[in-house]
Formats: C-alpha cells, sequence, structure tokens
C-alpha cells in the first residue's frame, strides 16, 4: 500500500471513531456494577437496564414518546402527501413559495418554535395540552413528509393516473389505487423521518410539556442537566439498540443508502 | 386557478400558519414590551429589550460565542467531512451502503444520548481525562467541558453527518467523466481536484456550510449539557430567559435576533446560489 492509500484509511477510520465513541461509551456505562458513571465499566451488570423497566417514570415517559411520535407521523403523512400532490401534480398559484414555507421549519431554530408556542397556547389557554404538543410536532415533521412525497411523484408518470381516469376511475379512486401505491417509498421513508424527528425532539417539547407529563428525550434531558447514573446510559442504550435496529431494518426494506 | 390543488394544500398551510407563523409573529410586541422582575410582562411600549441586545456586555458576549461557533462548527465539518464525502460519492465498493449507515447512524440516534456520550468522554472524571492522566500525558485532568472545546467536540460531532451527506450528494452529481478527462489531458489528481472536482462542487459547500451554520447557532441540547448554565449560547440564553427568569419580553427579542440572523444567512445563500446558476 502506498503512503497515500494508508494515510486515506487511517482518517476515514479516524473519522467513524470520532462518530461512533460517544455511542460506545454510553452503552459500556451502562454495564457498569457502580452506582456512578464510569468508563471502562468496573465489574459487568445488565441491573441498570432492569431498573429502567421498573421504573414507571420511564415507562410513561417512554409511552408519552411514542403516542406522540405516531400521532405526528399520521398528521404530517396525510397533511404533507395532500400538499406534495397539489405541488406536483396541480397548477397551483405561487407553488414556489408554498413549497418554500412548508420546508420553513426545518431551518427554523426549534426553541424559536418552542418559545413562541409557549407564549401563543397560554394566551389562548391550551398550554401543556396533548393537542397543542401534538400539533406543534406535525409541523415540525411535515417537511419531511412533503420532501419525501414530491421526490417520489417527481419520479412517477402522470399519465398513469390519467389513464386510470379515463378507463372511468373517479380521481379519489385513481389517487388511492394509482398514485398512492406508487408512491410507497415517498411515503415510508417520509414517514420514518418523521417519527424518528418527533420521537427526538426536545427542544419544541420542553416547553410545551406539562409537568405530569414528560417525553423519553426531555426526561433524559433533564436528569443529564442535573448529575447522571447509569440508568440514564441504560435507558440510552436502549434508545440505541432500538435506533439501529431500525436502521438496518430500513436498509434492508428500502435500501435507503440509495435516496442519500 | 384550481380549485382542487388549493383545497389539498390548505389543510397544511393553515396548520402552519397557526401554530408556527403567527406565534412567532405574536413574540414581536412582546420583545417591545417592559419586563416588571417577578411579575413579568408590563403595560406600555419600550425598546430597551432591544437597546440590551447591544449593549449588554454579557448578551454580546453570548451573541459573539454563538456565531463563532457557527463558523468554527462549519469550518471543521466541511474540511473533515470532504473527503469521507467523497469516497462515499465515488467509491464501486460493496461497502458503501454500510459506509453510508455508519454515518447515519449518529444522525438518527438521539441528540440528548449523544451529548451524554460526550459528557462521559470529556468531563474531568471522564474517559480522555482518565486515559492521558494514566498514560502520564498530563498530571492534572484538562478542561474539556463547559468551554469553546466541549461545544466544538459536540456540534461537530452533530453536525459532520449533514454535511457528509450533502456534499456526497454534491460530489455525486459530478459526472465522473471530467475527471477522468482531465486525467487524461496530462493533469495529476491534486490539480484535477482543485481545478475540476473542487469548484464543481461549490454549490454542495455553500449548501451545507450554510446548514451546519444555521443548525449551529440554533441548537440548544448540545450547548446546555456540555456548557452547563453558566457557558451560555443564545439558544440557551433564550431557555432561561423563559423558563427559570419568566422574562419573556427579553427572551422575544433575543428569538427575534437568532431569527434574523438565520433568515438573513439563509437569504444570503439563496442569492449567492442564484448568482452561481446564472454564471454556470
Amino acid at each position: 500500500m502506498s503512503v497515500a492509500r494508508v494515510t486515506g484509511r487511517l482518517y476515514l477510520a479516524l473519522l467513524l471513531a470520532f462518530l461512533l465513541a460517544p455511542v460506545v461509551v454510553v452503552v459500556l456505562a451502562s454495564l457498569s456494577t457502580t452506582s456512578y458513571l464510569t468508563v471502562p465499566p468496573k465489574g459487568l451488570t445488565l441491573r441498570w437496564f432492569g431498573e429502567v423497566l421498573r421504573n414507571p417514570e420511564f415507562l410513561d415517559a417512554i409511552a408519552t414518546s411514542l403516542v406522540l411520535a405516531a400521532a405526528a407521523t399520521a398528521g404530517s403523512l396525510v397533511l404533507g402527501t395532500a400538499a406534495a400532490y397539489a405541488l406536483v401534480r396541480r397548477a397551483v398559484p405561487g407553488a414556489a413559495g408554498v413549497s418554500a414555507f412548508l420546508m420553513a421549519p426545518l431551518v427554523f431554530p426549534g426553541v424559536v418554535i418552542g418559545v413562541a408556542l409557549l407564549q401563543f397556547y397560554t394566551q389562548v389557554g391550551i398550554a401543556g395540552s396533548f393537542a397543542g404538543l401534538a400539533a406543534a410536532h406535525v409541523v415540525i415533521t411535515v417537511p419531511y413528509v412533503v420532501r419525501a412525497v414530491m421526490a417520489s411523484l417527481a419520479g412517477v408518470d402522470g399519465s398513469i393516473e390519467e389513464a386510470a381516469r379515463v378507463l372511468g376511475a373517479s380521481p379519489l379512486t385513481a389517487f388511492f389505487t394509482v398514485t398512492l401505491p406508487l408512491v410507497r417509498p415517498g411515503l415510508v421513508s417520509g414517514g420514518l423521518f418523521s417519527f424518528i424527528i418527533s420521537f427526538d425532539n426536545v427542544p419544541v417539547s420542553i416547553f410545551l410539556l406539562n409537568v405530569r407529563q414528560t417525553t423519553l428525550p426531555v426526561k433524559i434531558f433533564t436528569m443529564v442537566e442535573y448529575g447522571v447514573d447509569p440508568s440514564v446510559a441504560a435507558v440510552s442504550t436502549l434508545l440505541i439498540i432500538a435506533t439501529g435496529l431500525g436502521l438496518v431494518l430500513a436498509e434492508r426494506w428500502t435500501g435507503f443508502h440509495k435516496f442519500v | 386557478m384550481n380549485r382542487r390543488g388549493l383545497l389539498l394544500l390548505t389543510p397544511a398551510i393553515v396548520l402552519l400558519v397557526v401554530v408556527f407563523a403567527a406565534p412567532v409573529a405574536l413574540m414581536f410586541p412582546t420583545s417591545l414590551r417592559p419586563y416588571i422582575p417577578g411579575q413579568g410582562i408590563g403595560e406600555g411600549w419600550t425598546a430597551e429589550n432591544y437597546v440590551k441586545l447591544v449593549t449588554d456586555p454579557f448578551v454580546l458576549r453570548v451573541g459573539a460565542r454563538t456565531i463563532g461557533l457557527g463558523f468554527t462548527v462549519t469550518l471543521v465539518t466541511l474540511v473533515a467531512g470532504y473527503p469521507l464525502a467523497y469516497v462515499i460519492a465515488r467509491t464501486r465498493s460493496r461497502a458503501r451502503p454500510w459506509l453510508v449507515v455508519l454515518v447515519v447512524f449518529p444522525l438518527l440516534l438521539n441528540l440528548v444520548v449523544r451529548s451524554f456520550g460526550w459528557i462521559a468522554l470529556l468531563a474531568n472524571r471522564g474517559l480522555v481525562n482518565e486515559t492521558l492522566l494514566a498514560l502520564g500525558v498530563i498530571d492534572a485532568p484538562i478542561r474539556l467541558m463547559f468551554n469553546f472545546t466541549g461545544l466544538l467536540v459536540g456540534l461537530t460531532h452533530i453536525f459532520l453527518p449533514f454535511m457528509i451527506l450533502v456534499l456526497a450528494a454534491a460530489i455525486h452529481n459530478i459526472p465522473a467523466e471530467l475527471e477522468e478527462a482531465s486525467g487524461t489531458l496530462g493533469a495529476n489528481r491534486a490539480v484535477t481536484f482543485l481545478t475540476v472536482t473542487l469548484p464543481l462542487s461549490l454549490p454542495g459547500i455553500l449548501g451545507g456550510s450554510i446548514l451546519v451554520f444555521v443548525l449551529t447557532i440554533s441548537a440548544l441540547v448540545t450547548p446546555r449539557l456540555l456548557g452547563g448554565p453558566t457557558y451560555q449560547v443564545m439558544s440557551t440564553m433564550i431557555y432561561d430567559q423563559f423558563v427559570q427568569l419568566l422574562d419573556w419580553p427579553g427572551g422575544s427579542a433575543m428569538a427575534m435576533a437568532l431569527t434574523a440572523i438565520v433568515l438573513l444567512m439563509i437569504g444570503f445563500s439563496s442569492l449567492l446560489a442564484a448568482r452561481y446558476r446564472v454564471r454556470g
């Protein structure tokens, strides 16, 4: 191997190590028998995982996060697919401006959306409500669906749908039986991203939760702020395993690296 | 006019106006209200919250630090990410999908978890300090958290995958034949890179840089966890204004300032991109 090749390999290895280091450290920390956080772990135990799974606060937070992410994804899929279809297939006036507006939450500071909604919800009297939180999560996830479905639609020949119409299908039938199945890759990747973005969100959620209800990332966030113990590492490890499994399955099913 | 098209767009637009645009706009009047300690929003109108933004030394320092972090993180992710982006865009190896997965995995992994991992690495008794102490490189733990270093490391880790994916897409769009032609015409690989690949990937460099800059100056979780309550950036300062001090007018003014910076950067990049397209 030449010097350049060795340098190249070394750089790749270092960069991947940098990307994965905090992940490995969290997993190792969750296995320590000590009651304080230490890496490398002293002794090996799965005790902290048991503590997490028996702790009702963690279980409630996980349930809240899952329900919230499912609601946000469902809402985003409906609103986002309708909007993407209109933008690609119908000659709507000002389509470029509209799609820029729908994409805006992608680059808008999350903390600004969070505090703006905290003030707005307080003024209209729905502060701390689950509906308000879910609506906010639809706002931050809908761009992912719009983008993915628009990309999918652009690759589908519009004349297939017209053919269905000519053969007597109503606009709705044509959409649901012809167009929708053809844009399934967009729906899957948009929905997947929505779910992850919603499940992970802290900057918006943290301002909108009430005292009795918290999501998993916000719970971990507040725990880490006030000092850490191995149960935080254990619940984080569970998240790492879930994310990893989801990613491998998604790659197997959709081959998403092709979209990258 | 296409009525059915508008009908399909209406729900999404209404939601974004009611739950996003209007609430953000409503922060502007709040930012012009006086703040009464212990009570919150006062009566009457004042510009004092904005005056404070440009005169208060603490606020100015936090603002400068935020912008400085934005530029540094952007530069580091660009330089460190470009070669990997190039490999992902050009390799024909069977390992490519898994390379992409390795880059995407940290991106999808929860932000709080990743910041927590960096705490375990960078704390005074963290893995990095313990290792250096054990090796005898240092005599006392060095401060890697609650300062610029900690935030730079954590934020670079978070935004490196974004930069790599944007750059890889841009490089992928450059026909490989152009590089081959340059080689055939006698340019060595360095010259080919500097005169062909790099200039043609400028749109990706611009897009990735603006994205990483905007996301860095907006980040809340990582700066809070790695900077603690004392080493503040604009986002954490806004968070404290709203949650700890209950100074909504002051916090709203800061939120308006952060929004203005983000919108200015995006406007600036659209202008540049438009010019590039005209020339290109």
